[in-house]
């Protein structure tokens, strides 16, 4: 019987995990497990950073320098009432003993033995505190150690993420500077041809608050002709000037992708303001159709053209700052 | 045919992976065989103290041959002793000596296992890293079976171990990473082996509803089944899920199951139970979407088998071989290796139902072809068959003398491990060198179903 076998199915595990592993690596830029990062900081740093006099090697270094430890032996300071008899020959020990109490006679022991316990006692309490405050001192070393160690390893991960933080804002500068480049480009192409097209201008209709696109060829159903044809035929020189001004301004103030009818505002049109087709975008249409598509599309992708989040969103009723002429504008009227 | 089951502990309210293992065997092969178990006294895995009567006694119809342990273990002297073998460089004897002061110390029942081996067609010993274990199936070695229950710890690393590993008859594996892991280390590629496992108990109509209903667990949730210890993984579990509940399209809740030793977080989004019956723990995998197993070492997860069974994906940590090779094999599973692996991952499960549906779909398909009862039963029943036919071929080496047991030459256990081949058994990967992965193992640390390297002796 088999033990084990792969199944093919639908789901393979694997993959998966490469996929999610791809994710983390696309999150975080340059992705290093800690093996990695450890090896790094292991190797010289001066690849990462300029760390002067930092060596990568500490905790090995520090290890080098101190020997490996053992607790000292401590000797046997023990002295009792029996230490000054003591022999491991049987007889002499036996005769000492005999004697003992002549000797008494001469002087008294028992204050010597004391003394020398007490100082014993004294030896011992002071091996020991020595023990232990070596012990406690070597450990505290070995946590510095690893202080040491684990600053260095924290240093180069950081090393690394400034480094690729700095490539990424580089990176992001350099597609800013081109986008702006190209918007510029493609703007003065815009207004370009809007010069030239002035004369196919006079006969455009002239903006109303009706969301209508009037650039379209198709004929306009007489009912929406009335006044707004009116207006059309009414518009002069001057009016032209002034609108081409207009413009100019939305352009360097509003978001150009809106004023490009790019992306959607967020915010909602109001109820009788003119939608996204409005007369400016009208007038977009009309000078060069093919130019406003792909500038549309190539604004959108600009982060510094589109509408940031951040920014204050320009309402159609703000006049002149905002998408287009308001309802009550007396020079659209 | 007459089968002996040895194991450190037994009975019904023992719940250790190794022991429930053995109890499962026990009943499972009574249907087809004689069993009988022979065990300690003991129910306590730290102190082996004796709580339970010796002599015979019936456990759901197998009868259980019970013998005193002579000495509880004294925790001093057994965490000095693992420290002098996974340490440093040491001795046979001391290798011995560490067995001794692990336990269960039962003469008694390794005595009667020597005298009584020719009553029984085979003796089937579980957890090699144990007293009763070591000395057993050197006393019934011509009939003796291991059930390992190996982890990547030091013990694997012991010299005492690979001439066990290399006299038995047959060893039933729980893994194919376990099995890799042994041939390494003991070179007993011409033993019989087996990756069998085990099944479980898998109820068919669990009711998830009833679970929320007395819980109140409402939402999508994860679970954890099993002891919350950091020797589990549970503390990095909770440091990663914490950091996964800030991730505001998350909606997950985990909820545990099992005993306390390590404190949960307070959080509305993690939510204990305790202790719960089995029909409850069912019931919870049910209505869970996935299992979480943050385990570094296991030999076989079997509450991954269960949710598989059950049809749920797992989520399980990939620093642990077996886990991450289950997964794989299955395709049932994801795991992780760090932070941004696992909220990645689980991620992925908690947003993408077609996935969780697949890796659960993959799991029932899995526990069905490799662990339902009737496969794990024919896979023993067919090593018994084949080693009837074959006739012992090796002797177990005898212990070396005196002089040879005291000589300091043996490596570190931990230094043997470290140069291990490690990483998961897959079709056409080769198993590379590896560091010990998770938390040092403590003297303490008890394998979770529970498993040597050295030298051959003259």
């Amino acid at each position: 019987m088999p033990d084990f076998n792969v199944r093919a199915d639908s789901v393979n595990v694997e993959q998966i995990m490469e996929q999610i592993r791809a994710r983390i690596r696309e999150k975080r830029g340059v992705d290093y497990t800690e093996q990695q990062i450890r090896d790094l900081a292991a190797v010289k740093l001066e690849k990462f950073l300029d760390p002067k006099g930092v060596r990568s090697d500490l905790l090995e270094q520090y290890r080098k320098l101190q020997p490996a430890y053992e607790p000292p032996e401590l000797p046997n300071y023990e002295f009792e009432e029996t230490t000054l008899y003591e022999t491991h020959r049987g007889l002499l020990r036996f005769i000492r003993k005999l004697l003992n109490p002549l000797l008494k006679l001469f002087f008294n022991p028992n204050k010597l033995v004391q003394a020398l316990h007490i100082q014993a006692r004294l030896n011992t309490m002071y091996a020991e505190r020595e023990a232990r405050r070596e012990a406690a001192r070597r450990a505290s070393d070995q946590l510095t150690y690893e202080l040491i160690h684990n600053l260095v390893v924290e240093t180069t991960r950081l090393g690394i993420e400034a480094k690729n933080l700095k490539m990424r804002a580089e990176s992001l500068a350099s597609r800013l500077e081109f986008n702006e480049r190209r918007a510029r480009a493609l703007e003065s192409v815009v207004v370009y041809k809007a010069d030239e097209g002035e004369a196919p201008i006079s006969p455009r209709p002239a903006p109303t608050p009706v969301s209508i696109p009037a650039a379209r060829p198709a004929p306009t159903p007489p009912q929406q002709q009335g006044p707004t044809a009116g207006a059309q035929t009414q518009e002069g020189p001057g009016q032209r000037s002034r609108r081409r001004r207009r413009r100019r301004g939305r352009r360097s103030g509003g978001p150009a992708a809106a004023i490009m009818g790019g992306q959607p505002s967020t915010a909602q049109p109001q109820p009788g303001a003119p939608d996204e087709s409005g007369p400016d975008n009208r007038d977009a249409a009309d000078e060069s159709p093919e130019t406003n598509g792909t500038a549309t599309e190539d604004l959108a992708q600009f982060s510094g053209a589109a509408t940031h989040p951040s920014e204050p969103v320009a309402h159609p009723s703000d006049g002149d700052a905002g998408q287009g002429p308001s309802k009550t504008d007396p020079e659209t009227q | 045919m007459k089968i002996a089951v040895v194991v450190q502990r037994y009975g019904q309210t023992i719940n250790g992976g190794a022991e429930l293992h053995a109890r499962y065997i026990a009943e499972h092969l009574a249907r087809h065989a004689q069993v009988e178990v022979l065990t300690t006294c003991a129910t306590d895995y730290v102190t082996w103290r004796n709580e339970l009567e010796a002599g015979v006694e019936q456990v759901n119809g197998v009868p259980v041959r019970r013998f005193r342990v002579k000495r509880q273990r004294d925790e001093r002297v057994f965490g000095r002793r693992s420290h002098r073998v996974f340490e440093h460089r040491h001795s046979l004897g001391d290798e011995l000596d560490w067995l001794e002061a692990e336990g269960p110390t039962c003469p008694a029942l390794v005595d009667y296992v020597g005298k009584h081996a020719a009553d029984y067609d085979f003796c089937l010993f579980f957890s090699y890293r144990y007293y009763h274990a070591y000395y057993g199936a050197r006393a019934a070695a011509a009939r003796a079976m291991l059930v390992p229950t190996a982890e990547r710890d030091a013990t694997i690393g012991l010299s005492i171990f690979p001439p066990l590993f290399r006299s038995v008859r047959a060893l039933m594996y729980n893994s194919p990473e376990e099995r890799a892991m042994i041939n390494a280390v003991s070179a007993n590629q011409d033993v019989p082996g087996v990756v069998v496992g085990i099944g479980s108990e898998v109820p068919q109509n669990p009711q998830p509803g009833r679970f929320r209903q007395k819980y109140n667990v409402r939402g999508p949730f994860a679970v954890y089944v099993g002891r919350i210890d950091q020797n589990k993984g549970c503390k990095e579990l909770f440091e990663f899920f914490q950091g996964y509940l800030r991730d505001p399209s998350s909606k997950l809740t985990l909820v545990l199951i099992g005993q306390e030793l390590l404190p949960v977080p307070e959080h509305p989004r993690i939510r204990h139970l305790g202790f719960v019956d089995d029909a409850d723990k069912f019931d919870a995998m049910a209505a869970a979407d996935l299992l979480i197993m943050p385990s570094y070492f296991e030999s076989l997860s079997m509450v991954a088998l269960e949710a598989w069974a059950l049809g749920k994906p797992v989520l399980a940590n990939g620093r642990c071989d077996v886990l991450k090779g289950q997964c794989i094999r299955s395709n049932a599973g994801l795991y992780y290796e760090s932070y941004a692996e696992f909220h990645e991952t689980l991620h992925a499960i908690e947003q993408n139902r077609w996935l969780m549906g697949a890796l659960g779909r993959n799991g029932r398909q899995f526990f069905r072809e490799h662990y339902d009862w009737p496969v794990i039963e024919r896979k023993y029943l067919d090593m018994f068959d084949r080693l009837k036919r074959d006739t012992p071929a090796r002797a177990v080496d005898p212990l070396p003398g005196w002089f040879d047991r005291r000589r300091q030459d043996l490596p570190a256990a931990e230094e043997v491990l470290r140069k291990l081949p490690g990483g998961p058994v897959l079709a056409g990967a080769k198993p590379v060198p590896a560091e010990p992965r998770g938390p040092s193992t403590s003297p303490g640390h008890r394998p979770s179903t529970s498993s040597g390297h050295g030298r051959r002796r003259a």
